[in-house]
Parts: structure tokens; sequence; C-alpha cells
């Protein structure tokens, strides 16, 4: 529960002195192209700042996205968030449970009203009164409305809050909605992806809780700091593009020499992530890098572009029988157009 | 379903069958035709039909001499944006991978640098062209709204693409749609306007190669 | 060039334009006092750029390492003023690198805050053991040093 010491006080009764802030905001302004004096700023303002009240639903999704943010191997740089924020309500990693745990998430947002901050990951289903997924007796669009109602700002994480994502995929048995369809006077913030990265999830909130207001955001309600380029113009196979090498197969020898994957259906050039710049697992790789191209899991309905194998400059749809079929209606049209002629012309030879 | 996805669906598959039923149809309408009985005697000495329509084909792929200098703008601008343009639709990676989704039918391509040098040149001399025939008496007198509207239809696509590819003024997935709207459009077009010329060019030369020889010209 | 004839990195033109900033950076600081940090991480910068950099700047009397949220590098560059500071993240891995021109990098100062609530502790820790007898605690902490 948040109290009301600043987090630089909680830190010091840790042992943990101000540079930590000093290191955080460094590392946090690096990845998200801050000014160096706004890093410096956001390190004062992080020691000053209450613990964030955070409270974590999950509706239709599969925890991915918190196997995501929760996966560090030590006490290190990126975990501080976990001591930033006081996760007063998530179904994984909440040690209470039943009765206890809804009047905790009751009591959190009594307690900060209008400060605390929604984490949605997960669509909402709205077919059949959304009896297809609930909490606690309530459907998650109840969930969902009653919490966000006093918050001060909504985090959509996973391209389900974010979008719809897999459960809204055709022929979205469901009829699951984004968590953005559905709130409307709170801001929303998306950091999509499936999973995100991490680091995208916990800059947003740190950035939140330093500065107390919402980052820029794109046309897709995504940080521009985490979700402003698109993968193909950062990626180290971009030259391989530009030579017009590419991969034909995943197993020719263009792929082990690490061509370009365009041609294997990589979604790179439309697809608006950090991932060629930031990776994974704390810089190893990311997918393109491990030899596949990218799926696009960042943007909406990822899921339904009309294959993941499917060249970007490839046509989608039924396209070859519709021109199989144009092309026999077409000869068909063709033959009678000139038999009419024939006849035509014949019969004024004998007239 | 956003642009991209329309452009690439419904939009790129209406104009193939539009651009597919449409070739088929005006070219099999002429080529069944069939041609009325010509009693005459074919000239001796001259070579037969199928030579005499090589020959023009040839023949014609080069200005006449007395004309050569007149006509040498035409020519060598002519031969520069068809020749850029197959190259560009025949040598860019990303447009032989629509053809072989299509047909799985692939053949090797040029370093994506090469075509957008291409390109530019290829739309220069679309643009040259353009120029000629507004400000050439002759050419312009003869020009009608359908020669316009098939310039525009040609250089629309080169443009979209070079911005595209150049990244300029919008989001690539947004470029990336205008571009394939762009290419339905001529897909829509080619059939009935005159950039059938693309199928019929050939076959006109030679069908009137084949008529002269057989009458001694 | 080729990475096992021996020869070092070819000295790239953007490690000399960022040497020539920070060449810049550092008359500002010693005629006003003011302070800039270069974000080594946002620049287009590849392994044989960042050495070339780390080459022309050299090594000073000063090396640090911190240990706070992971581990962390000060090192004073051959230039008095202008010093390289890496912070280390998850498995070891570079979170951050800056080159900062400074008197002292802020991440070294010890921040008043710390300063007073250590001086409370302190104090405290006067009031209640004394210097004669330590406690079990005080043992457990000497035996842990």
């Amino acid at each position: 529960m948040a109290d009301q010491k600043t987090l630089g006080e909680r830190l010091a009764e840790h042992g943990v002195s101000r540079r930590a802030f000093v290191k955080y905001a460094s590392w946090l302004g690096s990845l998200m192209a801050l000014p160096p004096a706004t890093s410096r700023a956001m390190a004062a303002e992080l020691a000053k700042a209450k613990r964030q009240s955070v409270i974590w639903l999950s509706f239709q999704e599969c925890t991915g996205c918190t196997e995501s943010i929760t996966r560090s191997k030590g006490p290190t740089l990126e975990d501080l968030i976990f001591d930033f924020i006081s996760l007063d309500y998530h179904h994984t990693l909440q040690a209470a449970s039943g009765e206890a745990i809804e009047a905790a998430r009751h009591a959190a947002m009594a307690e900060n009203k209008g400060k605390y901050v929604v984490v949605v990951d997960g669509s909402v289903p709205m077919k059949d009164g959304g009896i297809y997924s609930t909490t606690a007796g309530h459907s998650n669009y109840d969930t969902l409305m009653e919490t966000v109602k006093d918050a001060f700002a909504v985090i959509s994480v996973g391209t389900c809050a974010c979008y719809g994502g897999i459960p809204k995929a055709n022929p979205n048995p469901t009829g699951a909605v984004s968590i953005g369809d559905l709130v409307k006077d709170k801001p929303v913030i998306n950091i999509p992806g499936c999973p995100p990265i991490p680091e995208a999830m916990t800059g947003t909130v740190a950035y939140i809780l330093s500065f107390g207001k919402v980052p820029e955001l794109d046309h897709l309600g995504r940080p521009k700091a985490f979700f402003g380029e698109n993968i193909h113009d950062r990626c180290y196979r971009r030259p391989f593009y530009e030579r017009g090498q590419f991969a034909h197969a995943f197993d020719d020898q263009g792929a082990r020499d690490g061509w370009c994957l365009y041609e294997l259906g990589c979604k790179g050039p439309v697809t608006y992530n950090a991932c060629a710049t930031m990776k994974w697992n704390g810089g190893v790789s990311f997918p393109i890098q491990s030899g596949h191209g990218c799926l696009g899991c960042s943007e909406p309905d990822f899921w339904d572009k009309g294959g993941f194998y499917v060249p970007l400059s490839g046509s989608i749809g039924p396209t070859a029988k519709l021109v199989g079929g144009a092309a026999l209606a077409g000869a068909v049209a063709g033959v009678a157009a000139a038999a009419v002629a024939r006849h035509r012309k014949s019969s004024l030879n004998k007239g | 379903m956003d642009l991209l996805d329309f452009a690439r669906g419904p939009a790129i598959n209406v104009a193939m069958v539009v651009l597919v039923f449409g070739t088929l149809w005006r070219l099999l309408a002429i080529l069944f035709l069939g041609k009325p009985a010509d009693r005459t005697v074919p000239r001796l000495g001259m070579p037969g039909p199928v030579g005499a329509a090589l020959r023009e084909i040839f023949r014609r792929m080069v200005p006449h001499p007395t004309f050569a200098f007149a006509e040498r703008f035409s020519f060598f601008n002519g031969w520069v944006f068809h020749i850029g343009l197959a190259i560009v639709v025949f040598g860019f990676r990303p447009h032989v991978l629509f053809i072989k989704n299509l047909t799985g039918l692939s053949w090797p391509t040029l370093p994506s640098g090469v075509v957008y040098v291409v390109g530019a040149i290829t739309l220069v001399s679309l643009v040259a062209a353009l120029v000629r025939r507004l400000t050439n008496p002759v050419q312009r007198f003869i020009s009608g709204v359908g020669d316009y509207f098939a310039w525009f239809v040609t250089v629309f696509p080169v443009i979209t693409g070079l911005v595209a590819v150049g990244h300029v003024g919008a989001r690539y997935e947004t470029l990336l749609a205008i571009h394939i709207l762009s290419v339905a459009l001529l897909f829509v077009w080619l059939p009935f306007g005159k950039l059938f010329h693309a199928f019929l060019v050939f076959v006109s030369r030679g069908t009137t190669g084949a008529f002269l020889a057989r009458r001694g010209v | 060039m080729n990475a096992d004839c021996g020869h070092p990195a070819p000295a790239t033109s953007l490690a000399d334009a960022v040497f020539a900033e920070l060449a810049h950076a550092l008359v500002r600081l010693a005629e006003t006092g003011e302070e800039t940090v270069v974000d080594l991480r946002s620049l287009p910068f590849g392994p044989s750029d960042l050495e070339a950099l780390s080459e022309k700047l050299g090594t000073g009397e000063v090396t640090s390492t911190l240990e706070v949220a992971g581990r962390s590098e000060v090192r004073e560059t051959g230039w008095a003023g202008i010093w390289w500071v890496r912070h280390f993240g998850d498995g070891d891995e570079i979170a951050a690198e800056e080159v900062h021109v400074t008197r002292i990098p802020e991440i070294l100062v010890s921040h008043p805050d710390d300063v007073a609530f250590a001086a409370r502790r302190m104090a405290d820790a006067v009031v209640t053991t004394g210097p004669q007898e330590p406690t079990a605690a005080d043992e457990e902490d000497m035996s842990r040093g």
C-alpha cells in the first residue's frame, strides 16, 4: 500500500543511496532519448516522488506480459521499478486471494483516489454480456469501468489490451475490444507488443512517476520514445535490403549469412517498436537477429494481416483464384466479341 | 482494416481482376477477329508474312533516316523510360515478390540502390516526355485527354514508389499503401486506354509489316 | 580494415566530431562552469568509434567502481574535467554509457538528503550504543566486514 515516504527515503532505509536515481534516470533517459538535462530532472523528481499505487487488471490474456516485465535475473537497475511502485492488485503476483484481494483493490482505489495508475493486460469480451471472462463474479467490463473511475491514467500493456490482440482475431468469438475502445475519459497509454519490451513498460511508468504526466504518444496511443521508429529503419540487416540480398528460405545460404528477411514475410517496415535498438533479455537479441522475420506484434490486428510469411509487397486475399476466374471470363468475353463481330461482318457482306 | 490492408487486399485484388479480364477480352477479341480473304497475288521477292512481321517490328524500333534528326529526342527519351520502367518493375525484389506470391515465378533481381537510381531517371524521362508533348505544337495538337491520363497513371506509381522508398512526408505504411493504390489505378486503366499498346505494339506492327510486304512496300 | 592484422580500427569522423564537441564543452566548463553530458548510446557509434574516442580521450588519475543497483564505472579521462561513465544493468550488460564534462560526476557526490539521513542515523548510533560496549548486531556487522 502506498505510504507517505518519498522514494528517496524508502531506498535510503534499505541502504540504497540516491545515486540509484541518478543511475536509473541515466539509463531511462538514454532509452527514451531524453535530453541529459531532462534525465537529471528525472533523477531529482523520482527521489522526491511518492510510491505509485498500481492496480493491475488481467482480462483475456496469457500472462506473457507479466512474464516479460518480471524477467530479470538479479536485483539490478531494471528491478528498481518494483521499489518505485506499489503493486496493490495483480492476479498472478498477489499473495492474498478471494474477498481479501478484492478488498485490497477497493482500499487502494479509495486511498489513492485520482492518483493511482491502472495497468491492464488482456482484451475485454463484450459479446453475450461479457460472460466469457469474469473475476470475482464480475465481468471484465464491470471490473474495468469500476476500477478506472478514479484513476489518474490507464496503461494498456500488450497488444490484447491495446488493440484487442489475439482474442479479437477473426472471427473474434468473444466480441473482444481494446481498453481504449471502452475508456474515453482518462488518458490511455498503449504499450503494445506480444509481449511488450519490459523497458517500454517500466520506462513509461517511471516517466509518469517522475513528471506526473503522460509521455508524448503517437496516433495509436503509443509513447513515441519507444514506438517512434519502425524496425526496418533501425534493423542491422537493413544494408542487405539495400543491396538486394534476401534470404529466399529459412534454410538457404542467404538465411545462414544473415541476409534480409523481407521475402520471408518480415513486417519490420510497417512495425513500430524498439526491438531493433533495445532488443530483448537485457540486449541479447531480437526476433530478426534470431533468424525470423518480424510478425508486427505491436501493430493493431497483426494476426489478421494476410499471413506472417507473405511478403509485404504480396497481395492478400484469394488473388490467384480471382485472377484465374477473371482470365477465364475475359477469354470467353473476347472470343464471344470476336464471334459477334465476324457474324455481323458476314451478314453485312451477304446483305 | 487500415489503408495498407485495403490496398494489399480488396484494392489490388479488384485491380488484378479488371486487368486480367480486360486484357484477355480485348486481346482475344482482336486476335480472333480474322481478316478478310486477300485475293491478290503476293509480290515476288518479298519475305513471307512472319519474316515481314519481324522485319517491321525491328525496323520501327529506330526512326526512319529521313526523320532521325527531327525525332532524336522522342527516340532517345522513349527508350529511356521504357527500359527504365522495365528495370524498375522486373528488377526490384519487392515487385518480383508480388508476382512470386501470385504465380510462384521468381528471378534474380538488382540491388535496391540501383533500382532507386533507375527509378529517378525514369521519372525525369517521363516528365521530359510530358514537357515535349506540351511544347511541341504538333504533338500538342494530336494529344487528347487519353494521352495525358495514360501519362498520369504511368508516372503516378513511379512517384509514389520513389516517395515510399525515400520515406518522404508520411509514415512508410501509408506511403506503401498509396503506392499500391496507384498501381491498382494503373492496372484498372491499362486494358482500356492507350497503355494497351503494351500488349498490342508488336501485334499491330507485325500485322502492318506482313500486309505491306504482300503489297511489295 | 581487417580486425586480426593488428592495426587499430580507423577513427571515423564521428569520433573526431564528438571529440571536437567535447573540446568546446570543456571550454564552456572552464569559462562559465556549464556542464555537459553526451549520451554515447544515442549516437550511431560502432565499437570501433567507441574505441577510437576512448583512445583519444585517454586515462586520467581517477578510476572508481560503484555498486548501486548493479555495477557502475566512473573513469577520469586524460583531460581534466572529462569523465567516462558506464552503468551496467542486468547480466552485466551496459545499460548506459556517457561522457560527462564536469568537475565531478553527480553520481560520485553524496546527495545532501543522503548526508542528512546518514547524519541522523550516525547521531543515533552514537547515543544508543556508545563507543565502549558494542552490541550483538554491531559484532555481526564487523564479522561480515
